[in-house]
């Protein structure tokens, strides 16, 4: 066994390169809100630029194909790229594109070559972001269960519904989504899957007032909104994966989402709180002297190190093209369940610091105040915990009669 | 990145497991296990004889020289038992204790022994005030010119009624609570003055012993003077630790595999109770304490092989491995109800194992505290 990942020569000559290329690229006056909620469109503007260079050289998307606009890299090379992003405190792509990460993914498996070729380059090169719109009032944990609907006329599908939890602040080029494309057809076997641009006319996004978003992997969204589907004519070419089997394309990015990818970071969370802990003193000595604080600073650094073993071994085993089972949605339930667990520790090591960000009383600039909201609120979005334990059951073979078998990811 | 067992330790596993289940049935292992029915000896020998005894141990000492990893492979198969011992307490833990801090006459006087079986060689450290620190060590060893004499009275001792020998922790006499004072003494079990009680009830093979005037000379003493046995203690319980946790992994691993079985198997209500997700809740949480303990113990092992410091690795792994085997047998108990009490099923050998091991060479407390030490909080 070896825990460590290797570098070749060759790629810590890339390491080189990257540094050197983040270091002359990457625009001056980045900063990093507590929460995602207070970026600014001139920061998300500058995050957008950096997306584009990175786009050009292929480092936005390094390991989707180069024929689309990837950078065809392995993905010992994209794991370099996102340390070296990492130093910067930044992730890639450098903004939120969840629905570039997950729709692309989805696309390459199920689009049509025309459909790859019209819209992976925009997605791979960095000149769109996109939003995934899934959830519904009546649909959350059973996304199946959605209710809005694309009806069929001529060379266009007509859309009507509502989404809910979708998406950013600052808007978006692309949106895709899962309606019903035939109300008589079984369930799973009634959802089209379409890429639909922003623009069109009928679409009307309205944000959220929500306690916090987050929870999904890569850069932080703020804000979430409503989006309102009224009669937007989309052509039949943005249907990915044929009429009625929507549900098969999404089988894709909810195995994505639900962590089978596997990563191997840091919880960015936790170490501030331990550097907080390390370096604020309360009567006279550090707060991580004080005995009770260790206690839970360990419970925690034990629970931390637990998702990144649960972490490394998915990303091991889908590098290495070994089919998962349950470990996707072991390790996002392990995540999330860290997140609740530290939120409450967070209180009891620093009192009602932990709730506000003002800047004499709070604690590490907001950061632990953003997380006590995000620690209860973060173990909902893509699939709740309960969600993903009915899953592994799944895959263990308990819960149903047929073992289930993981999305395809390629 | 490699989390992959080599082929070798693919076949390892592969002979370890066909041996268990051939020489260790369920039904033998409850005749261990039971107090009134007199132990079965066959298996035992047979184990002597695989040679997996050296697997720590250098050939040159007459063991098979194999990495840490290799014996978490072999050592998670015989958690699956689970295979009593005295393995990881001989062939393990006293093993290491002699190449960390024996003279190379003790070494190769006692490693080629132990590696066959023929010596098994317990560490009695712990006494009545239970606690694996070097100032917890109360029993004396009075130096009386190159002789010493042993007065005290070990407890809760893991595999001490099986032992030959015991290595056993001695603080010298007169000596302050100081460091350097305690070391290890190599003797006899069956010395006149040793006497060794079976601690009754739901403990795993723990035993009291008592020492009274009981003597050796220098060649005994570990590296042959007090000083510097404790440290080599540690050092060998920092490599014999995540070697335990496989052994725990693997009684997690074998009780997870009976829970799934079961709720696929046992109907109630008309259906599966698989089926409902309460009992799903179980399964999953023993599955991801089976998974904790797992990659803790092998990432731990892994440090041991290349090298590496390994002490928070170490400390992480003791903590979750333990909570981990006491949580699986738990969850599992939840999944079997009334059927997983009954004896005759075999899950109350592993519910007995968890907690006796919960404590060997440390308990999670213990661990966690050293583990805020080794993060320098």
């Amino acid at each position: 066994m070896d825990f460590e990942p290797r570098y070749t020569e060759e790629q810590e000559k890339f390491r080189q390169e990257v540094k050197a290329w983040l270091k002359d690229n990457v625009p001056d006056g980045i900063v990093h809100p507590a929460d995602p909620i207070d970026l600014t469109e001139e920061q998300y503007q500058l995050r957008r630029e950096l997306g584009r260079r990175l786009g050009a050289k292929g480092w936005l998307w390094p390991t989707a194909a180069t024929e689309y606009g990837g950078g065809g890299l392995d993905v010992d090379y994209a794991v370099v790229l996102e340390e070296e992003a990492d130093a910067f405190g930044l992730t890639i792509p450098p903004f939120y594109d969840s629905g570039g990460r997950l729709g692309g993914a989805s696309i390459v498996v199920w689009g049509s070559d025309e459909q790859k070729k019209f819209f992976l380059p925009p997605i791979f090169t960095g000149s769109v972001r996109t939003w995934q719109l899934l959830s519904e009032p009546e649909a959350g944990s059973d996304l199946a269960n959605v209710k809005s609907t694309a009806v069929k006329d001529g060379d266009d599908y007509v859309i009507n519904g509502q989404k809910v939890f979708v998406g950013s602040s600052l808007g978006c080029d692309y949106m895709w989504t899962l309606t019903v494309t035939d109300t008589d057809a079984k369930r799973h076997e009634n959802l089209g899957w379409f890429m639909i641009p922003s623009t069109l006319p009928g679409i009307t996004v309205q944000p959220m007032d929500l306690l916090i978003s987050g929870g999904e992997s890569g850069a932080g969204s703020g804000v979430k909104n409503t989006v309102f589907f009224d009669n937007v004519r989309v052509p039949a070419f943005n249907l990915i994966g044929g009429h009625n089997q929507g549900w098969k394309v999404a089988t894709t990015h909810l195995e994505l989402e639900h962590g089978t990818g596997g990563k191997i970071t840091r919880n960015a969370v936790v170490d501030r709180l331990f550097d907080y802990c390390r370096t604020t003193n309360r009567r006279g000595a550090p707060i991580s002297k004080d005995p009770v604080a260790r206690e839970k600073l360990i419970d925690v650094h034990i629970e931390q190190e637990i998702v990144r073993l649960f972490q490394m071994r998915n990303y091991w085993m889908s590098h290495s093209r070994i089919t998962t089972t349950y470990e996707g949605p072991q390790a996002s339930y392990m995540r999330k369940t860290l997140g609740l667990k530290m939120s409450r520790h967070i209180l009891d090591i620093l009192g009602p610091a932990a709730l506000t960000f003002d800047p004499e009383l709070g604690a590490s600039e907001g950061h632990m105040e953003a997380h006590s909201r995000a620690g209860i609120i973060a173990i909902h979005p893509g699939g709740t915990t309960d969600i993903q334990k009915v899953i592994m059951s799944r895959r263990i073979g308990i819960g149903r009669e047929v073992r289930e078998q993981a999305g395809a990811l390629s | 990145m490699d989390l992959s067992l080599t082929p070798e330790q693919e076949m390892l596993k592969t002979a370890v497991r066909s041996f268990v289940q051939q020489e260790y049935s369920k039904e033998t292992l409850l005749q261990i296990a039971s107090p009134t029915e007199s132990s079965p000896q066959e298996p035992w020998v047979k184990l002597t004889q695989t040679g997996w005894l050296g697997i720590l141990i250098p050939t040159e000492y007459g063991g098979e020289g194999g990495s840490f990893t290799d014996a978490g492979v072999l050592f998670e198969e015989l958690g699956r038992g689970p295979v009593p011992g005295p393995h990881i307490s001989s062939a393990v833990l006293a093993a290491l204790t002699l190449l960390e801090g024996g003279t190379e006459e003790q070494k190769k006087e006692w490693l080629p022994r132990i590696a066959t079986g023929e010596v098994r060689m317990v560490a009695a450290v712990t006494e009545a005030e239970y606690g694996w620190l070097e100032s917890d060590v109360r029993l004396t060893a009075k130096q009386n010119g190159s002789e010493y004499s042993l007065n005290g009275s070990k407890a809760y001792v893991y595999d001490g009624e099986s032992a030959t020998h015991l290595l056993c922790a001695a603080r010298s006499d007169g000596g302050s609570e100081g460091t350097n004072n305690v070391g290890l003494v190599i003797v006899p079990a069956d010395d006149s003055g040793i006497n060794t009680r079976h601690l009754p009830g739901f403990a795993w093979n723990l035993s009291e012993i008592t020492l009274e005037n009981v003597s050796a000379d220098a060649s005994q003493v570990l590296g042959g003077a007090l000083a510097g046995g404790w440290e080599a203690l540690e050092r060998a319980e920092q490599k014999a630790i995540p070697v335990l946790c496989a052994y725990q992994v693997g009684g997690s691993q074998a009780i997870y595999e009976i829970s799934v079985d079961y709720s696929r198997t046992r109907h109630q209500f008309g259906t599966p109770i698989g089926r409902f997700q309460r009992v799903q809740d179980q399964v999953i949480n023993l599955l991801n304490a089976l998974d904790a303990a797992r990659w803790t113990a092998y990432e731990a092992l892994w440090k041991l092989d290349i090298g590496r410091e390994a002490a928070d690795s170490v400390h992480l792994a003791k903590a979750v491995g333990s909570e981990g085997y006491y949580e699986a047998c738990n969850y599992a108990h939840e999944v079997h109800a009334g059927v997983g009490s009954m004896t005759e099923y075999g899950l109350t050998l592993h519910t007995a194992a968890s907690r006796t091991l919960y404590h060997y060479l440390g308990d999670p407390k213990f661990h966690r505290i050293r583990l805020a030490d080794a993060l320098g909080l």
